[in-house]
């Protein structure tokens, strides 16, 4: 059975007016469907993309596979379990919590500007109580800022004084602080430069292969999506319209919009080559 | 060749910072013709933005031009810029949300341009605001609406429509498709392509993506801490970049390429510096894999009007 | 700068008027009516005693009164901001942060109090809490039910700013990530948002504090503050009101000067510091 399993998910946001203004108007409701019937399965150790533009979903269909939003109908497998099934014991909810984590878009806003690196990292340790001995738990917060390129001596400074790039890996860092089975990333590279983003996209490639990790990646670019999905599905107004491997679906797009998408991506690729592999 | 429209000769722009003075652009010289458009690109902090803002004028204390000039059809104009800013020389900026007044018609704030720039009749200027509304890709009929009831894609037409009202020789385009989807994108940047080639505007794009710099300028201007690194015909400098920054950058970027699908991209190690902290001599060499005592000692010129590196002396 | 320096002034006549203050005015026995309305630097008639701002019409030399009646003053000033403070913070995260049926309640209840005077509200609460209390425990609680009374009617602009701050706070993502990490609401709300939107609270907080002083002594004035014996500023100037008129004009100006140079130097202190907080947000 494949690790994470999406079957039907659907949202819908009541964007009524209040019954009273209804009736005087004579207004049907209003529901916007942010997410309409997806369903997709990622394997263990699989990178999934989901490419779409706003509007399409993507964002809410990440809050529900992180369990953060209730679908309104449908649902969501990890490993077997139903994310919203009913709560038997708020232990195994909290359990669950700790094999999934994100990373975000923004670096600015994914880290708590008033508390220092080495707390930030170290608050999930200590939530899931993974390590309890205090001595354990700064080598483990060491260990972790050096796998994503940073030292120790950051520890006890604060957010602002890192640049983005950095931000960011500290915000990896935290996300494997708990030691998870699936990572969510939800745009992370969007708003980082072109350097920079190569880094961090490697990077993460990087412990996805030293840690076995499942990711779901949500994108709007087409080729940030092409070096880190292995399957890729594309979401327009909250439905899947195409779902491939990423070399059959840029090789033979089926449906109209993909082929909109991929043409209409500005592309290095028009005068930049890698050489074909024999 | 035709004299050039623009001509940026040894521009810098600095800043006092506690008895330092920090460049954020050091030295640039650009040229820029009637119905090109050249690509600024850059990493955030290159200094690209700076450059737009002082072809413009728009460069406010605690920056100030440091030295150089900047020559509009013949004339200097970084003295004194009131009068070509937003008529012969006009700028669109990223986010469509902001650069139009909420309160106002789309129809009332192209009149109003026109009318500033033209001795024309209200009349005149308002069946000229509808044919600008055509060419850019907007039904004329909507002429009266508000901007909240358009779209972002919409609104940058709108924008761009504004640009083009006081019939300039040269828009700078400043992250002009940033904060819109893709497929929207490519529909500006098309409109931006169809511009240049149908009123001969002359069009710079300020942008950090490789890939809209690909499938939309002439020619490239490669940027790094302020100083220009590499420049030339867009196709000969992402095909075969001279300067190690130029291939470093294009290596890195992603692109949709069945022969490196899910293969890891190249990184430059490193960041670009910050002002206060920019190396003596080249300011690429400590990420650089070729550099040598004399980058590390002297700033390379520009070698053969194309790339600023010492090794492309020969 | 000098606002500071004459704050810091009062704050420290305030803390050792034990020590300066020539008499102590609170002790009945060692007053001498006699001694009544003796204008400042001059020898009474009666007795010969010499008071630097004279005396009041019991006797009590006004130079150390104000002293001891500034202790009160600050103390329920300090309290009353305390608790306003505390309750304000509290309500305000609690409505941004849950939002719904909390926030309604919260806040249509800060609209609701906000339309009566401060100054009402806190003798609204006063004469509720002086008729709760059994008769011979309200001497003894004056002063606190007056730093409740004031404390309570002042908690709505503390509320109303960190409700706005914590709305802000609440969408940013360092908060989902907390909620991925498994924290409740409160741990949430506690460690993460409080932070975060304590930096306009201390403005608020010194702004608060004048207000708190002049509520004290608007009440005291009215009569319904501290009691007589204790006379704090408010009641001075009620006193020396009567007695304008008829030429014992220092029981009135003193004591208000001194009010007017608190309020104002709290004031100016509170302005000082928004502006020095203010580049450090940019």
């Amino acid at each position: 059975m494949s690790y994470v399993i999406a079957n039907q998910l659907t949202r819908h946001y009541d964007l009524s007016d209040p019954w009273i203004i209804r009736q005087i108007n004579r207004r049907p409701k209003n529901i916007l469907t942010a997410v309409n019937h997806v369903s997709f399965s990622i394997e263990k150790g699989e990178a999934y993309a989901l490419v779409g533009e706003s509007g399409s979903g993507k964002s809410t269909i990440a809050k529900m596979v992180s369990g953060l939003l209730k679908p309104s109908a449908g649902s969501i497998h990890i490993d077997g379990h139903d994310l919203n099934g009913p709560i038997l014991d708020g232990k195994a909810t909290h359990n669950m919590r700790q094999r999934i984590q994100m990373v975000f878009q923004s670096p600015y806003a994914s880290l708590n500007p008033r508390w220092k690196i080495g707390n930030i990292i170290l608050e999930p340790i200590k939530s899931f109580r993974l390590i309890a001995d205090e001595k354990q738990q700064h080598k483990r917060v060491a260990e972790l800022l050096d796998q994503v390129g940073l030292s120790e001596r950051d520890v006890s400074k604060y957010p602002h004084e890192f640049s983005g790039g950095q931000r960011q890996r500290i915000s990896i860092a935290r996300a494997l602080a708990s030691q998870p089975e699936i990572i969510i990333c939800d745009e992370p590279t969007s708003a980082l430069d072109v350097s920079v983003q190569a880094q961090v996209l490697n990077l993460l490639k990087d412990l996805q292969k030293e840690f076995s990790l499942t990711y779901l990646f949500i994108s709007h670019d087409l080729a940030v999506i092409s070096t880190m999905a292995n399957k890729i599905g594309v979401l327009k107004d909250g439905k899947l319209v195409e779902e491939a491997d990423s070399a059959e679906l840029f090789a033979n797009p089926k449906h109209e919009y993909t082929k909109m998408l991929l043409s209409a991506a500005p592309n290095i690729g028009v005068y930049v080559h890698s050489e074909r592999k024999s | 060749m035709a004299n050039p429209l623009l001509e940026i000769d040894q521009l810098s722009v600095s800043l006092k910072k506690r008895k330092q003075t920090l460049k954020a652009v050091d030295n640039l010289s650009l040229k820029i013709y009637s119905g090109e458009i050249l690509g600024l690109v850059g990493e955030s902090g290159a200094g690209k933005s700076m450059t737009g803002s002082a072809i413009l004028g728009l460069i406010d204390p605690p920056l100030f031009i440091s030295s150089g000039k900047i020559i509009f059809e013949g004339e200097r104009i970084d003295q004194n810029t009131k009068n070509i800013r937003g008529s012969k020389i006009s700028m669109i900026f990223q986010d469509p949300l902001v650069s139009l007044n909420p309160l106002r018609r789309i129809g009332d704030q192209l009149v109003e341009t026109i009318i500033t720039h033209f001795d024309v009749s209200k009349t005149q200027a308002f069946e000229r605001a509808k044919s600008l509304l055509e060419e850019v890709g907007i039904d004329p009929s909507r002429i009266n609406a508000y901007p909240h009831t358009f779209s972002g894609g919409m609104r940058q037409r709108v924008v761009i429509a504004l640009a083009l009202a006081p019939e300039p020789a040269l828009i700078i385009a400043d992250e002009p498709t940033t904060a819109l989807d893709v497929s929207v994108q490519a529909q500006i940047l098309d409109l931006l392509k169809k511009l240049a080639k149908e009123r001969g505007t002359a069009i710079i794009l300020i942008t950090h993506d490789m890939g809209v710099i690909a499938e939309t300028t002439d020619r490239v201007a490669v940027l790094y801490s302020g100083r220009l690194a590499e420049i030339g015909k867009t196709a000969d400098v992402l095909k075969d970049p001279k300067h190690p920054y130029t291939k470093g950058l294009v290596a890195s970027t992603p692109r949709i390429d069945a022969n490196s699908l899910l293969e890891k991209l190249f990184q430059i190690p490193g960041a670009m510096p910050d002002l206060d902290n920019i190396p003596e001599g080249c300011p690429f060499h400590p990420r650089c894999d070729f550099a040598d005592a004399q980058c590390r000692k002297e700033q390379p010129p520009l070698f053969q009007n194309r790339s600023a590196c010492w090794l492309s002396k020969d | 700068m000098i606002s500071f320096a004459v704050f810091t002034c009062i704050i420290l006549a305030a803390v050792f008027a034990n020590i300066i203050a020539p008499y102590n005015p609170f002790d009945p026995a060692s007053l001498n009516l006699m001694n009544g309305f003796t204008p400042p630097m001059q020898a009474n008639d009666f007795t010969g005693e010499v008071f630097l701002m004279g005396t009041d019409d019991q006797g009590r030399d006004l130079f150390s009164t104000i002293l001891y009646g500034l202790r009160i003053s600050l103390f329920v000033g300090v309290m009353a901001v305390a608790l306003a403070m505390v309750l304000g913070v509290l309500l305000g995260l609690i409505a941004g942060f849950f939002g719904g049926w909390f926030d309604v309640l919260i806040m249509r209840f800060a609209d609701i109090q906000m339309t009566f005077p401060s100054i009402l509200v806190a003798m609204l609460i006063y004469g509720v809490a002086k008729g709760v209390l059994p008769p011979d425990l309200r001497y003894e609680m004056s002063i606190t039910v007056l730093i409740i009374s004031i404390g309570l009617s002042e908690w709505v602009p503390f509320a109303r700013t960190v409700r706005g701050s914590t709305l802000v706070e609440k969408e940013k993502e360092y908060i989902i990530a907390a909620k991925m990490i498994g924290l409740n609401k409160w741990q949430i709300m506690i460690r993460h948002i409080l932070p975060n939107v304590l930096s306009p609270v201390l403005v608020i907080a010194t702004i608060t504090f004048a207000l708190a002083i002049i509520a004290e002594a608007t009440l005291s004035f009215l009569g319904v503050g501290v009691p007589t014996t204790k006379p704090s500023l408010g009641t001075l100037i009620r006193i020396g009101q009567d007695f304008l008129f008829s030429g014992e004009w220092w029981i009135l100006l003193f004591p208000a000067i001194t009010l007017l140079a608190l309020a104002l130097s709290i004031n100016l202190f509170g302005d000082w510091l928004r502006d020095t907080l203010n580049p450090k947000l940019k």
